[in-house]
């Protein structure tokens, strides 16, 4: 009997815990009173990710330290459920004070609504416009104006299994038909060549991209978002779709890559089924959980021998950035947040945790950013001439949707790639 | 007792039951018919859900009618429907007579196995459904492998020509379960008199099935094909997990279509429209099913 209430007695305390922990992680809210009249309300997105979370935690808890006297109101929410939740807030007029957004045409909707303040005057003072990275800044500037401070940068190169090249003597290549051989060498070795996961249809939007900044040269999409009329992919966007399609019907792409998450493509990644991968510098802590033996390298984009782009440009853009909003009462302690977050204490504390660029200069030092981090940013990011934001972001919502779906109609052959081009064009003509 | 003391009392009952009504009705018309009437609204603009939204008329449901891909989703909510009304609602029923005339020592083993899924939240399905289609290490490709079918192999989910019977499968696995739950008690409900009739009068199982035992549960059939059809024409999350409606929208739902134009696009006015189509054809198809079935049951008479 009494070993049965003590169940309970226990059962009860576990499903109050539960249900204060639920409070406290993903979608919760966190008040930590600091006394005093000064509220800030801050939101952002990175519940769930165990990384990020340790670095809004330090974050915050360094802020509350320094300023004692404001009471910070945390809410947190996981990535896909964040978008609906701060756009329902914007919409009903209870905008938090400071946010998270992602940057280029996410945050362009509630700059043209007229919902975030201006940070022009506050970049101005103490030179904190350039402690920035300036290839950071566009993507958060619109109409002349910056509204956002950006916090990380993630690049889009080609990983592959070290080892695996190694003990089947596979070269690393530097122009597209060396790739082309190659992966017609690791498909005939009985290895997948690239992994791609395309489930969630933005891993496919790194291999367009690059064909396209190679073939036809950067900056198309912001010039699409800086409203200038003369903004067009060319005529290579059929060649840059062709790039893909071809990677498809070569079979070099994993089976049904449309249906299989970017999760599962590492898994074939990291235990040598495939044997390369383009995708984000988020890549090595994705391969942190690899088999013994596996060894990470890296490559930059092959070349194109006629394109009219910049061989060397890196598809590269802000991944995360924090604004205010027009509407906190307190703007003052508003921005000491941006300052905060952005400082370089807090800056390299997030390369430490991530292994991640950030935005901020000298703040991704190797020490903090790890040999193979601090590789990547002196020999591929720092021979670049422009680094190139990533299309989808920088797309208004709705043509991003048809960017997705014409890319895998690529990868599924239901699509020419003279009919995915113009698909493309026109949609991003139509969003601006 | 006078007249005007019972239509005395008629009023005091009519006013407690408005008392306790009020509360339902309350909920209903803030949380269902004030939203919905916002959205009926809402489906006559262009609205990013940011800025002001502005009144486009008509402009969202021209748009429906020849919106390809929302054609194409609603193709998917009829296919759904229909191998719900099969797989789900006709071999529901014919296992559960079994369970109840056939084999009734297993019945109880039997159900709990059937009734798992049900009770599995919907994303833990899709995600597991999600490893056993995958190609590489998944356990369907495997399976096949090992037994030398490997031309049969592939990527189930990521292939346009596969990848929504793929969906249509675990749908109906999943909720196959609850319509077993379902007729078994109607079929435990029907008087054991009747059976022993027609065993006298000689009919084996498949007679005794179709003439017996379909016809004295006739409502509940009736019921769980309207609720069938309705949850087909309303289902997402399993879609969602399992291919997010592609590739290229092939595997698209009316949901999940309107949940990307919602919450993707930002197109809340679009999304709104679509919402109402959604409702207006659910609501169609479910009087349609149920005028069919009334037919039946009276042609049955």
């Amino acid at each position: 009997m009494r070993i049965r209430s003590a169940w309970r007695a226990a059962l009860a305390a576990g499903a109050a815990l539960v249900m204060l922990s639920a409070c406290a992680g993903a979608g919760g809210s966190t008040d930590t009173s600091g006394g005093g009249g000064r509220t800030l309300e801050i939101w952002h997105a990175y519940a769930g990710q165990k990384d990020k979370v340790e670095f809004i935690e330090y974050a915050l808890d360094t802020f509350k330290k320094a300023h004692p006297d404001i009471k910070v109101k945390e809410v947190s929410a996981e990535q896909s459920s964040y978008k609906t939740k701060l756009q329902t807030a914007m919409a009903s007029g209870n905008p938090p004070d400071v946010f998270y957004t992602l940057p280029g045409g996410y945050l362009k909707a509630f700059v043209d609504s007229g919902q975030v303040l201006g940070l022009d005057d506050e970049l101005a003072k103490q030179g904190w416009r350039d402690s920035f990275l300036e290839s950071s800044l566009p993507s958060v500037t619109f109409g002349g104006s910056t509204y956002a401070v950006p916090i990380d940068i993630d690049a889009a190169l080609v990983w592959y299994n070290k080892a695996l090249f190694q003990a089947k003597g596979w070269q690393v290549p530097t122009t597209w038909p060396e790739f082309l051989d190659l992966a017609e060498k690791i498909k005939s070795a009985g290895v997948v060549p690239v992994a791609l996961g395309n489930k969630d249809s933005w891993p496919a939007t790194f291999w367009f991209q690059y064909a396209e900044m190679r073939m036809h040269g950067s900056g198309v999409m912001s010039g699409f978002g800086a409203g200038d009329k003369n903004a067009t992919f060319g005529p290579e966007a059929k060649d840059a779709a062709g790039t893909l399609q071809t990677l498809a019907q070569k079979g070099y792409l994993p089976k049904g890559a449309n249906g299989m998450s970017d999760a599962e493509a590492n898994i074939l990644f990291l235990n040598g089924k495939a044997a390369m991968v383009l995708n984000g510098t988020w890549q090595i802590g994705m391969s942190a959980e690899a088999p013994a033996g596996f060894e990470l390298g890296y490559f930059p984009f092959p070349t194109f021998a006629a394109g009219k782009g910049n061989q060397s440009d890196v598809l590269a853009g802000v991944a995360a950035s924090f604004a205010v909003s027009k509407k906190a009462k307190d703007k003052e302690a508003a921005l000491a947040f941006l300052r905060h977050i952005t400082s370089p204490e807090v800056m390299t504390k997030y390369v430490q945790i991530r292994k991640t660029m950030v935005a901020r200069k000298g703040a991704t030092t190797p020490e903090a950013a790890g040999p193979l981090l601090a590789g990547v940013v002196q020999d591929v990011i720092g021979k670049a001439d422009t680094l190139d934001p990533f299309y989808d972001t920088a797309m208004a919502p709705k043509t991003t949707e048809t960017y997705y779906s014409t890319l895998q109609g690529l990868i599924d052959g239901s699509i020419t790639p003279a009919a995915a081009s113009e698909a493309i064009e026109n949609a991003a003509k139509a969003g601006k | 007792m006078s007249i005007s003391t019972r239509s005395h009392a008629a009023r005091r009952d009519a006013r407690a039951a408005l008392l306790f009504l009020a509360p339902a009705v309350l909920f209903l018309a803030a949380f269902v018919a004030y939203p919905l009437l916002t959205a009926g609204v809402l489906s006559f603009h262009s609205w990013d859900g940011v800025s002001p939204r502005q009144w486009t008329g008509l402009a969202n449901y021209e748009r429906l009618l020849g919106d390809r891909i929302f054609w194409g989703s609603l193709r998917n909510n009829v296919l759904v429907a229909l191998t719900a009304i099969v797989f789900q609602v006709g071999v529901g029923m014919v296992i559960a007579y079994w369970l109840v005339r056939v084999v009734p020592r297993i019945k109880r083993f039997a159900m709990f196995v059937y009734v798992i899924p049900v009770v599995i939240s919907e994303i833990c399905i899709g995600l597991l459904w999600g490893f056993v289609y995958n190609p590489y290490f998944g356990l369907l490709n495997g399976f096949l492998n090992t037994v030398g079918l490997d031309e049969l192999a592939r990527g189930w989910l990521g292939d346009r020509s596969t990848a929504m019977p793929a969906v249509l499968v675990v749908m109906n696995l999943t909720y196959l379960g609850l319509y077993i739950l379902l007729f078994v008690a109607a079929f435990e409900n029907v008087d054991e008199a009747v059976y022993d009739a027609a065993a006298i009068d000689g009919a084996g199982h498949y007679r005794t099935f179709f003439s017996v035992s379909v016809p004295m549960v006739w409502s509940n059939v009736q019921a769980t094909t309207l609720l069938a059809v309705v949850s087909s024409f309303k289902t997402f999350s399993l879609v969602y997990v399992l291919t997010r409606g592609g590739p290229n929208n092939a595997t698209d739902v009316v949901s999940t279509y309107l949940f990307q134009a919602g919450f993707g696009n930002f197109e809340a006015g679009y999304a709104s429209t679509i919402g109402f189509a959604q409702i207006l054809l659910t609501a169609a198809v479910g009087v349609f099913v149920l005028g069919l079935m009334r037919r039946g049951k009276r042609g049955e008479a």
